[in-house]
């Protein structure tokens, strides 16, 4: 049955070789050019600072020219997931469906579970692969890169944590499985390749908006009422005032006392006003760099569960029968 | 009594309000080549669906051999559909060998052997480049590999040249003359049938309208040709026609009036009769 598979499959998997190979020469090259232009501008010490720290111009200018490069191609690793999703998994089932072989496999003794699991480890595994060798080098290049790339942006930057750590593989799973199911389901090419599309990039939106609550985040306080508090870094999940006795203050009220309220020489005391009105400590409420990796495994293990009931899904779709 | 290749009781197959197939009952014997026929839309390939475990019945049972047929294929059985599934993109080499990866028993040798029939099939070819009789050959060869001991074909002749279509029903003849595989095959060309087949499920809105050896099925009829003045008012009429002249009639079983000349059917007329009669008793319906 294997066999089968990996012969019914074997352009497909050609094609994604191919592009892959050709992805990651790309990506070495530009990773060697980028790597080359640090050393000719003294920058080889700047990796592990960043920009904010490393304020020299050649930082800047290094910048300037690599900078959207590196970006780019961490964006190629949020796209792969989808593409997988539609263009591997979507046709699986749906392909078969529409050029009637199903039945061709449904006639043989092979069960049709067993052909639906082959169908899916065969192909999953090598597009899985295909996900993570592509996410390997891209990052490659970043991390050799450091902060001076897009990696400066923290680690819960959208394009960042999406493409790092267990994240793009359960996006794969995920999106896969999804198209896998909804060819199952739908028995047609084109809409199981719309409905995938459509399905993931809202999962995913919603996804980036609510994974801040996953885990109960850590309250930093501050006593400077006013002032940039913001670091980059951590997932702000909430900010706010809090009283003398600790409590959050929920009354804008407060703070609108001392908005707007210049004396006649036009400076007013906004620290101060701010003490008399009540707000004693300014709190924000974060996800700590330190854990970036538990929120990938979380967020993770969520898409990979969905991934499983769709893949319980598929095997229903395909074992009923009309 | 459950030894029979084939049994269907009371099997039904409704899709929505459509009854594609309704209360059948039969059972195929061992060793016969049973010629399923019925006007377009009778139920035929979703019946031979039913048996090859495709799809599930309504309601009702299909055994195979005692065993009921329940979700898949059952081993004895082979079922080659009407649009010929195969994947295009192999060789036929490649799907022979996709053959025997799919099932428990398979010989290499018989698809082999059904593949070297007539012109034989050039086994590097891809299947997509392979004319109409060639895709029915290896078809064929991929339903015969298994082994069958209950072989179901949907229209294999249609889209075929009389050659083709004469030397794959050799095929079929020469696999039953060799292994006594029991057969059910759907077929609109009535002259081949009459060649190959001993017996007859003829089909009609999902009912079972006739079973059995075709030569007790033709004695029991009668075409009855009588004066066109004389009314026909009697039980067993399958079909009649009238010209200004004279009355030609299909009857199923019982005595004729004096004065009216008699034959026996060939299996053409006959079925030629209940397929008219079917078109008429719709046709009425409609109006």
């Amino acid at each position: 049955m294997t066999w089968v598979v990996w012969r019914q499959q074997r352009t497909l998997f050609l094609t994604l070789a191919i592009g892959l190979v050709v992805g990651v020469v790309t990506v070495l090259v530009l990773r060697a050019g980028s790597m080359a232009d640090l050393t000719t501008r003294g920058l080889l010490g700047c990796v592990g600072k960043g920009i904010y720290e490393c304020r020299v111009p050649a930082a800047a200018e290094f910048q300037l020219a690599w900078f959207e490069k590196m970006h780019i191609a961490a964006v190629t690793v949020l796209a792969a997931p989808l593409l997988i999703g539609v263009f591997v998994g979507a046709p699986l089932f749906a392909r078969e469906y529409e050029h009637g072989t199903h039945a061709l496999a449904f006639t043989q003794s092979v069960s049709r579970t067993r052909w639906m699991v082959a169908k899916f480890v065969v192909t999953a595994v090598p597009a899985l692969t295909a996900v993570v060798v592509w996410q390997v080098v891209v990052h490659s290049w970043m991390d050799a890169v450091g902060n001076l790339g897009p990696l400066g942006l923290g680690p819960f930057y959208g394009t960042i944590f999406d493409g790092r750590s267990v994240s793009p593989v359960a996006y794969t799973l995920f999106a896969f499985t999804l198209g896998m199911l909804a060819g199952a389901v739908f028995k047609r090419t084109v809409v199981a390749m719309t409905v995938t599309l459509g399905l993931y990039v809202v999962v995913r939106a919603v996804a980036l908006q609510t994974r801040e609550h996953l885990l109960a985040p850590t309250r930093v306080i501050s006593d400077e009422v006013v002032g940039a508090q913001v670091e980059r870094g951590p997932l702000y999940v909430a900010s706010g005032y809090l009283d003398a006795k600790g409590q959050v203050v929920a009354d804008p009220a407060p703070l609108m006392n001392c908005v707007g309220r210049e004396d006649a020489q036009g400076v007013v005391d906004t620290a101060a006003c701010f003490r008399e009105n009540g707000l004693a400590q300014r709190f924000s409420d974060v996800i700590p760099v330190e854990q970036a990796t538990t929120l990938h495994l979380v967020e993770g293990s969520i898409f990979v569960g969905c991934a499983v009931l769709f893949v319980l899904g598929t095997a229903w779709a395909v074992r009923r029968q009309t | 009594m459950n030894a029979s290749p084939v049994r269907a009781e009371n099997v039904a197959k409704h899709f929505g309000r459509t009854r594609a197939v309704d209360e059948c009952s039969f059972a195929l014997p061992e060793g016969s080549v049973t010629g399923l026929v019925g006007p377009n839309g009778a139920g035929k390939s979703t019946l031979l669906s039913l048996i090859g475990g495709l799809a599930r019945p309504t309601h009702g049972e299909i055994t195979v051999h005692g065993t009921p047929v329940r979700g898949r294929m059952h081993p004895d059985v082979s079922l080659l559909t009407q649009q010929r599934p195969l994947y295009d993109q192999f060789t036929v080499r490649e799907l022979m060998r996709a053959g025997a990866a799919m099932n428990d028993r398979w010989s290499a040798e018989r698809a082999d052997e059904v593949l070297d029939l007539l012109a034989g099939v050039e086994k590097d070819a891809k299947v997509r480049t392979l004319s109409a009789g060639a895709r029915t050959q290896v078809a064929i060869a991929m339903a015969l590999g298994r082994l069958p001991k209950v072989l179901l074909l949907d229209e294999p002749m249609a889209d075929l040249d009389p050659l083709a279509r004469d030397e794959t029903l050799r095929i079929v003849m020469t696999e039953v003359a060799e292994r006594g595989t029991t057969v059910l095959l759907s077929s609109h060309l009535l002259t081949d049938l009459g060649d190959v087949c001993d017996h007859l499920l003829l089909l009609d809105e999902g009912r079972v309208q006739l079973c059995g050896d075709i030569d007790e099925v033709l004695d029991e009829h009668l075409v009855v040709v009588g004066p066109a003045d004389q009314d026909l008012e009697r039980d067993g009429v399958v079909d009649s026609s009238r010209t200004s002249r004279q009355v030609t009639a299909l009857v199923r079983g019982g005595s004729v009036p004096a004065g009216w000349e008699t034959t026996r059917p060939d299996l053409e007329a006959l079925v030629l009769g209940y397929l008219r009669a079917s078109r008429t008793r719709r046709r009425v319906r409609a109006q």
